[in-house]
């Protein structure tokens, strides 16, 4: 199992409080982890540090064979990781607009663009939404745009937290779909989730983050069953 | 009372008529004002975007400096500036005083703290996802500053309206470093002042009437843009 990206000694600490201190954090590459932990417990401080969007105290990044302070990391994992809010924020535009936000960098075209997000609105069976005002949809169906508008960048690791929260049983299982898809396209993921939530079955890997650090909950690879060696309480 | 409508009439005459004086006061006073709203509101926005969304010593403090500037009197802003031009002052060299270049640099004083304060108002209540949306899909942190004022463009346009409102009818200040000099420094408040001192009401009303169909829609136009501001949060 090749490693996409490897974190140590991530700390930080926010309003004088020590928020994470994780000695190791290794992202294998093509699969999928699920990390788990409760309110509170660092998930969404964890993955803004991961994607370079929240400064930590002190991490090392270990990336491309190269060894990096967050600092320096800073503008690799802000191009190939991709962050994903727990409720999606889109822009005050059209979905097709959304979905091409991130091809600007890339400096394409005007039709190639264009091209690009049609390809990917079918891909997510969106279509039919491509023109409607971004601000309106409902929460499944932001998900499903920021997760397209996300994989058109090809990013390597996406950080998804909370995806399914709130959902009802179909948007659950569209967003699932759409997971699974990713993951078979060879992009990375990481969920985050207080509870083991009904995705999780595409997971690899198990993470657990408590008292701001992480453990690894050994689990039966594709299956709803895990087994929790270092007992920690969950609230399943 | 006779007097008053005759001198009504005559101010409706003199406005249609296309009287070439009031017409040039006009112009004068927009010119002054959106030169100076112009050079104000680009670094005003930048401040109040640094202010809302980043965390550095004195912060604090400058939001209530900005705050408190807003309500110092235009006057006080003229008579600052205008010993700070005058021949004796330390910038006497550049000659500015009673010329409408002293005239925007009022006016930018003036408008100044209540574009930091409007916006920063604006830029506090953004949703901090976008910023980070745009940074995680690969934003420039300049291209991602553009979409954020793009989400919020309801709240800073209502700031730069309500801006040009406060300079383009302030008298104090374009009085004391403009001089009020028909065809350089005559601009629509100071010239209601003069005429009316002179006892010549015609002008005087065309050019209040003028000005208060301008600050009711200035006014109007800041409520309208506040309200789909809200409307979309
Ligand atoms: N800007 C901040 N200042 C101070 N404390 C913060 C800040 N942001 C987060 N925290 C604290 O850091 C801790 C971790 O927060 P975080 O949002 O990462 O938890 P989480 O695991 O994502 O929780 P949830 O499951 O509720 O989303 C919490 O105790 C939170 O109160
Ligand atoms: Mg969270």
């Amino acid at each position: 199992m090749s490693s996409l990206i490897n974190f140590s000694n991530i700390t930080i600490s926010l309003s004088g409080k020590s928020i994470l201190n994780i000695d190791q954090l290794d992202v294998p590459a093509h699969q999928c982890t699920l990390l788990t932990g409760r309110n509170g417990s660092g998930k969404t401080t964890l993955f803004k540090i991961m994607a370079g969007l929240l400064k930590p105290n002190s991490a090392e990044v270990h990336y491309q064979g190269l060894e990096m302070t967050w600092k320096q990391a800073k503008p690799y994992i802000q191009k190939d990781i991709i962050y994903l809010h727990q409720q999606p924020y889109l822009f005050d535009a059209s979905v097709a607009d959304n979905i091409a936000y991130g091809l600007h960098r890339l400096g394409e075209n005007k039709a190639a663009a264009h091209k690009k997000v049609m390809q990917a609105l079918d891909w997510a069976n969106l279509s039919h939404l491509a023109h409607r005002s971004a601000k309106q949809l409902s929460g499944g169906e932001k998900q499903r745009v920021a997760l397209t508008r996300a994989r058109i960048l090809s990013p390597r690791l996406l950080l998804l937290d909370e995806p399914t929260a709130s959902m009802d049983t179909d948007a659950k299982q569209q967003t699932s779909l759409l997971l699974q898809r990713l993951k078979s396209e060879g992009v990375s993921i990481m969920i985050s989730s207080h509870e083991t939530h009904t995705i999780d079955h595409i997971a690899d890997r198990h993470l657990h983050i408590e008292n701001g650090q992480i453990n690894t909950l050994e689990r039966a690879v594709h299956s709803n069953k895990v087994t929790v060696l270092n007992t920690p309480k969950f609230n399943a | 009372m006779n007097d008053l409508s005759q001198a009504s009439a005559h101010a409706f005459q003199l406005l249609l008529s296309g009287n070439s004086e009031i017409w040039e006061i006009i112009s004068l006073s927009f010119g002054v004002s959106f030169s100076a709203i112009l050079i104000a509101t680009p670094p005003a926005l930048v401040i109040a975007f640094f202010l809302a969304f980043f965390q550095f010593p004195m912060r604090r403090a400058l939001i209530s400096l900005f705050n408190t500037f807003m309500s110092v009197p235009a006057v006080i802003i003229g008579l600052t500036l205008y010993l700070l031009l005058s021949r004796s002052g330390p910038l006497g060299d550049l000659r500015l005083l009673f010329t409408d270049k002293a005239m925007v640099i009022g006016q930018i004083m003036l408008s100044f703290p209540l574009l930091v304060a409007m916006a920063h108002a604006s830029f506090q209540a953004a949703d901090r996802r976008a910023w980070e949306t745009a940074i995680t899909l690969g934003a420039s942190p300049a291209r991602a500053f553009f979409t954020l004022m793009y989400e919020v463009r309801f709240g800073l346009i209502a700031a730069i309206v309500a801006g040009f409102g406060r300079v383009v009818a302030e008298i104090g200040c374009s009085m004391m470093v403009g001089g009020n000099i028909l065809h350089a420094t005559r601009n629509i408040p100071t010239a209601i002042a003069l005429e009316t001192s002179k006892g010549e009401f015609a002008q005087g009303i065309a050019l209040g009437m003028v000005l208060l169909v301008l600050s009711l829609s200035l006014n109007a136009g800041v409520s309208i843009f506040q309200g789909k501001g809200e409307l979309q949060a």
